[in-house]
């Protein structure tokens, strides 16, 4: 007995230890996100700009950069100059597209007339792409390699040119 | 940034405007829908089932179980689309397997540890005592000791 007890207390304090830095590790604020390493989940929606059905697939072997965002969101709008000059310095190399939800298209055809946006805007007129993308928040930024896996994602508004270009180097390899 | 729309509303940058869900199945399937709705957590709320989150995007979640139970998937599918997505954080009562299972049984192992000490220590004590001469059990009193002895042999020295 005299010796289970010190290894019993050890026992009960590692446990301990292992729980809090567990704990302690993560954002209890924070929603998991699981979709990293699979396969991007296909969609055919419209783009704003034409109306014309839009799906994932039609891009693959290219890798994708998607932006879920709202006219509603001042962070979206915030980030808006970030997102457009990776565009421009990735457009050769890669697909940028935006997703518009939780909004509505009336909205969206305005504010993209008054402020004019470059690369393609899809309308995801009920939230189902946002859905099963397991989008948690607004603006979300997916990464997806060419051969459609994604490879992570952003969930908060980009601030710093070099924060996007940390994530392009990762799918355009 | 799921305060993003607080936020905007604080800074008066705009609204989120509310979009109207699918409409109810029939009413046994619709049932369904809002018992598997209860189980899920919305994943722009704080600890909301999306059946009860007056949020548009808990709607779009809703929808989707609806979609899902129209398609005549199990409880365990429409589950999985979920678990696949945020993981077992978007389900409000955890499963009771894998890691689980050490936060439902350890208080009941702990429990089991514990009487075991309680066991142990009693069967060491009983031992101690009858190492010192002493029956294991005493019906009244507490257990001879060694100051015992040497009190019986001041006694027995004045007594000389």
């Amino acid at each position: 007995m005299k010796r289970l007890g010190p290894i019993i207390a050890l026992a009960v304090i590692g446990l301990l230890i292992f729980v809090l830095f567990k704990a302690f590790g993560t954002d209890p604020h924070e929603v998991p996100f699981l979709l990293n390493g699979k396969a991007a989940p296909n969609f055919k929606i419209k783009r704003l700009d034409n109306d014309q059905e839009v799906t994932l697939d039609q891009f693959k072997g290219r890798p994708i950069v998607l932006n879920f965002w709202a006219t509603w969101c001042g962070p979206c709008k915030a980030e808006h100059p970030v997102l457009e000059y990776a565009w421009k310095k990735y457009e050769k190399d890669a697909v940028f597209l935006g997703i518009v939800f939780e909004d509505n298209e009336q909205n969206t055809k305005r504010f993209l007339a008054e402020n004019g946006w470059t690369f393609p805007q899809l309308f995801d007129p009920k939230s189902t792409v946002a859905v099963d993308y397991g989008v948690s928040g607004v603006p979300e930024t997916y990464f997806i390699t060419r051969e459609g896996i994604i490879q992570g994602k952003v969930a908060a508004p980009f601030s710093h040119p070099m924060q996007i270009d940390a994530r392009m180097k990762g799918i355009l390899q | 940034m799921t305060f993003a729309l607080l936020v905007s509303l604080l800074l008066g940058q705009g609204y989120a405007p509310q979009r109207q869900g699918l409409d109810p199945l029939e009413a046994e399937k619709e049932a369904r829908v809002m018992r598997l709705g209860k189980q899920l957590r919305c994943a722009v709320c704080q600890g909301v089932s999306i059946a009860d989150s007056p949020a548009s995007m808990a709607r779009a979640q809703l929808d989707k179980v609806r979609e899902l139970v129209a398609e005549n998937k199990s409880d365990e599918e429409i589950y999985a689309y979920f678990i696949e997505r945020y993981g077992e954080w978007v389900l409000l009562q955890p499963t009771t397997g894998g890691l689980n299972s050490v936060l439902w049984l350890g208080p009941v192992a702990l429990l089991g540890v514990g009487l075991i000490i309680i066991v142990m220590q009693s069967k060491r004590r009983a031992a101690a005592s009858a190492a010192a001469g002493a029956p294991a059990t005493t019906p009244a009193g507490p257990a001879p000791t060694s100051d015992d002895a040497l009190l019986a042999q001041v006694r027995a020295d004045l007594e000389q």
